[in-house]
């Protein structure tokens, strides 16, 4: 996908999605330069296989699917450095943000990546405990990631340490939080947060 | 026993880097017959001038030489300093130990011995030099601008709007140029006729100004002030002063399907015609080669229609002599066409775009007109193979610019600015077409410039693609063009309706022979060189002589203007006054000695040696020898150095200053 031949025309520029990512980001794409500014100061880019201005370029191109087959979106750890240093008040951060509800809401390529599936079991875990369970965290996204044996030496040693707890306790507040994804989704619904 | 002071230039740091700059002052100072000798960082700046002024008074000093950089940067700068201390401004001379020594020499030991010798001989020069007073000539106040495009119509305009008598030559039948066939100009997008036509009806009702339309310079003579330019008038075989301009002879012409080079060949006109509605003058020419008349001797309705009887078959070139006193060039530039290219031209073509033989790559004057209210189209944006509207239009900037390949290695400069006009005229045009422009850099200088490309792009949806095109062909009625994105680091593909080339900007054909004939030099592109880059930017290295807008090199429109308000002044500067002062630097001739063999009259590059009689008391003629005219002599030695008889010398450059600096090394 990576170095295919890109075919330009109207239908194959997916500016519907590109409308989208501004809308959600509230930042333009077509601001952008390509001054290159916001991948030399990405302490990420280096792992990503487009950088961030390369995001953005994709995106004036309407290639979205280019950029959501690949991982750099989950690399980003919206440090907002790009944001910040920006010439052209593109803010980047936010543009990866919006990248990734997204990637989550589509059936892209993407969808089963690691870092949705940590994610994903992240939030349900603080939702139905209150808090983090770490053990339990760890043990579901090896066995949904069927890679059984990963990490596996370490349990042990953060037990020992108290780090890794072998049962654990819901939080007393536990409807408190309820009440918060309770509303963050009816914000959603509006169309009030990503 | 003469007193001559030597002051030594550091230059900052560019002659001191290499050069000892002491040393030499110290070394100059033991020459015999020099009194006073000194050395400082800039002599050229007010106390480097006011340190001059002062030595010459103190030291009782009867010759000055500065040693610094070349005698065409600063010689000037000295004389006055020198004549303002009392002394004649021709006994301060220049020894060039910059451009000469210190700039091309690396070794300092090696520079500074050099530097030494240059200032001993040039010590030598200036003690056998004699005082000069100059020359004074009249001034012509008329001037003649060659060229009727923006440039040549503001400069005309400002000069005849100072008072002076202006003569206006223009090649093609109207006046206007290029910026008359422009649609709309960035970056305020204001139409191009609107701004350009009252400009033109201008120059023709100027009382100061003579038009003279399809004529060319024949022969330039003279010199500044005082030139006699041959005009070639062509044939029009329409009579100017009979013309009404009332178009019948254009309506009832039979011959109508001939391409129109107007509309850079998309539109037709008649064999007589004029070259677009708004000429100036509104006065048709025949074009010989189309005309049935001229070919086969057949014909002559537009002689029989016309109501005035100003149609002339007979018509025939003919010539005018204009005295004027400066000339303003502003012969501007043509496009670089692919297909229509010289066969000895340097440039090779584009193979891969496919021009000229894909009939929907055209190039950006072509787009202009198309987009232009007065085109062919009538401004609809509609490509030439089939008149459709193209959707998808792709532009590609730097054809042929920066591509020394090509034999072009400089920016063309306009075309980044008209190629983001163009996306922006297509988009208000069709409004669900798409523009992609193929580009290396966006250069964009200029006041609200690089906002108007930047709105091309964030505003009017042009996708600029950084990278260039490969290759293009047709399939069916598309045209594939094939390009990367450097950003992303793909092969692209666009399937296009219409391909618009943003080719170089390049020197007028017979650029080269004009600037022969003015005796003014140009660079190996054909551009006129101006006489300094920074600081004479309008002047030519001949007296006299200007430059305005794009014969000097690629220029947009507000650049043209400029340098013609520019040329305008110098010549209104020139025409301030009634007499004007020359170098004296002019060969004189040993009457007692010449024997009358002309051999200098014959190697006289600029025509100044006549023949003159000398008579004795009787009238009797004794000898005749040669005369210099001072007004005419260029001051640049040959006939000295022709002379058999050594009975001419160029003040300045004697034959014994010249001995004398031998002798010094």
């Amino acid at each position: 996908m990576k170095n295919k031949l890109m075919h330009l025309s109207n239908e194959t520029m997916n500016v519907g999605f590109v409308k989208k990512v501004e809308a959600l980001s509230g930042s333009s794409v077509r601001r952008c330069f390509q001054c290159g500014k916001c991948s030399a100061g990405c302490p990420m880019s280096t792992f990503m296989e487009h950088p961030p201005n390369r995001i953005v370029r994709l995106l004036q191109l309407g290639q979205g699917q280019r950029v959501l087959a690949g991982r750099s979106i989950w690399y980003c750890a919206s440090c907002e450095t790009c944001t910040t240093r920006c010439p052209n008040k593109v803010d980047l951060a936010a543009i990866m943000d919006a990248l990734r509800k997204l990637s989550w809401d589509a059936d892209g390529p993407s969808k089963e990546s690691y870092v949705q599936l940590a994610n994903r079991l992240f939030i349900e875990n603080i939702r139905t405990y209150g808090r983090q369970y770490e053990l339990r965290l760890g043990a579901i996204f090896n066995m949904k990631s069927g890679q059984f044996l990963k990490d596996l030496m370490l349990g042990p040693k953060l037990l020992s340490k108290g780090k890794l707890k072998m049962f654990h306790s819901k939080n007393r507040n536990i409807g408190d939080i309820e009440g918060i994804f309770k509303r963050i989704e009816e914000m959603r619904k509006k169309g009030e947060a990503l | 026993m003469s007193r001559i002071g030597v002051f030594v230039c550091h230059c900052g740091e560019n002659i001191s880097r290499t050069v000892d700059v002491e040393q030499v002052a110290k070394a100059a100072g033991e020459i015999p017959g020099v009194a006073y000798s000194c050395d400082y960082k800039y002599m050229c700046s007010d106390p480097g001038q006011t340190l001059l002024k002062k030595a010459v008074a103190e030291h009782k000093l009867d010759g000055v030489l500065v040693a610094a950089c070349s005698p065409r940067m600063h010689e000037k700068t000295f004389r006055k300093a020198a004549e303002s201390a009392g002394l004649n401004p021709y006994l301060c001379e220049m020894a060039n130990i910059r451009e000469h020594c210190s700039w091309v020499h690396e070794d300092r030991e090696m520079a500074t011995e050099k530097a030494t010798g240059i200032v001993k001989l040039m010590v030598e020069r200036v003690r056998k030099g004699k005082s000069l007073a100059p020359i004074t000539v009249p001034v012509t106040k008329r001037a003649l601008v060659i060229g009727g495009g923006i440039a040549g119509i503001q400069a005309a305009l400002d000069i005849a709007d100072a008072g002076h008598r202006v003569v206006l030559v223009e090649r093609d039948p109207s006046i206007g140029g290029h910026m008359a066939q422009l649609s709309e100009t960035f970056p305020t997008l204001d139409c191009s006729q609107c701004i350009m036509t009252p400009k033109m009806v201008d120059v023709a009702n100027h009382p100061n100004i003579t038009l003279y339309t399809y004529a060319e310079i024949e022969k330039v003579d003279g010199y500044i002030g005082n030139f006699q330019v041959t005009v070639k008038h062509k044939a029009r075989s329409v009579d100017e002063s009979k013309c009404t301009g009332c178009g019948v002879c254009m309506t009832k012409c039979p011959k109508k399907k001939i391409p129109n080079e107007f509309d850079q060949g998309h539109g037709m006109r008649p064999a007589i015609y004029v070259p677009f509605p708004q000429a100036v003058p509104n006065t048709p020419v025949i074009d010989r080669e189309n005309c049935t008349m001229f070919q086969s001797g057949k014909c002559g309705v537009c002689a029989k229609v016309c109501g005035p009887g100003a149609v002339d078959y007979e018509q025939t070139d003919s010539f005018t002599v204009e005295d004027v006193g400066a000339i303003v060039v502003a012969t501007g530039f043509k496009l670089y066409t692919i297909d229509r290219k010289p066969e000895d031209s340097p440039i090779q073509g584009y193979g891969e775009f496919g021009y000229g033989t894909i009939p929907d790559v055209i190039d950006g004057m072509t787009f202009e007109r198309l987009a232009s209210a007065s085109g062919p189209t009538g401004g609809k944006i509609l490509r030439p193979s089939d008149g459709k509207e193209p959707k998808q239009v792709v532009f590609i900037q730097c054809v042929g610019s920066r591509a020394r390949e090509k034999g072009i290695s400089y920016c063309s400069k306009v075309c980044c600015m008209y190629t983001a006009k163009h996306t922006m005229l297509y988009h208000h045009k069709v409004h669900d077409g798409q523009a992609y422009v193929f580009f290396m850099d966006a250069r964009t200088p200029g006041k609200g410039y690089d906002e108007f490309w930047r709105r091309a792009v964030e505003e009017e949806e042009a996708v600029y693609i950084r990278g260039m095109v490969s290759r293009m062909y047709q399939k069916g009625d598309k045209i594939v063009v094939m390009g990367s994105d450097i950003q992303v680091g793909v092969q692209v593909e666009i399937e296009a309706d219409l391909v618009v080339l943003a080719t170089a900007v390049q020197a007028q054909d017979g650029a080269d022979l004009l600037a022969q004939k003015l005796g003014i030099s140009y660079d190996k592109y054909n551009f006129y060189s101006e006489a300094h880059a920074k600081l004479k930017p309008v002047e030519c290295a001949t007296a006299g002589i200007y430059l305005a807008g794009a014969c000097q090199g690629p220029k947009d429109i507000p650049d043209t203007v400029s340098q013609a308000s520019a040329a305008a002044a110098k010549v209104m500067t020139l025409f301030a006054k009634d007499q004007l002062e020359r170098d004296p630097v002019v060969a004189k001739v040993n009457e007692k000695y010449c024997v009358g063999c002309f051999a200098c009259k014959k190697v006289c590059a600029y025509g100044a040696i006549e023949e003159k009689e000398i008579r004795d008391r009787q009238g009797n003629l004794v000898k005749k020898v040669a005369y210099v005219n001072p007004g005419v002599c260029g001051g640049c030695g040959t006939c000295q150095a022709t002379c058999p008889s050594k009975s001419i010398e160029l003040d300045g450059y004697t034959d014994e200053q010249i001995m004398a600096m031998i002798e010094a090394l």
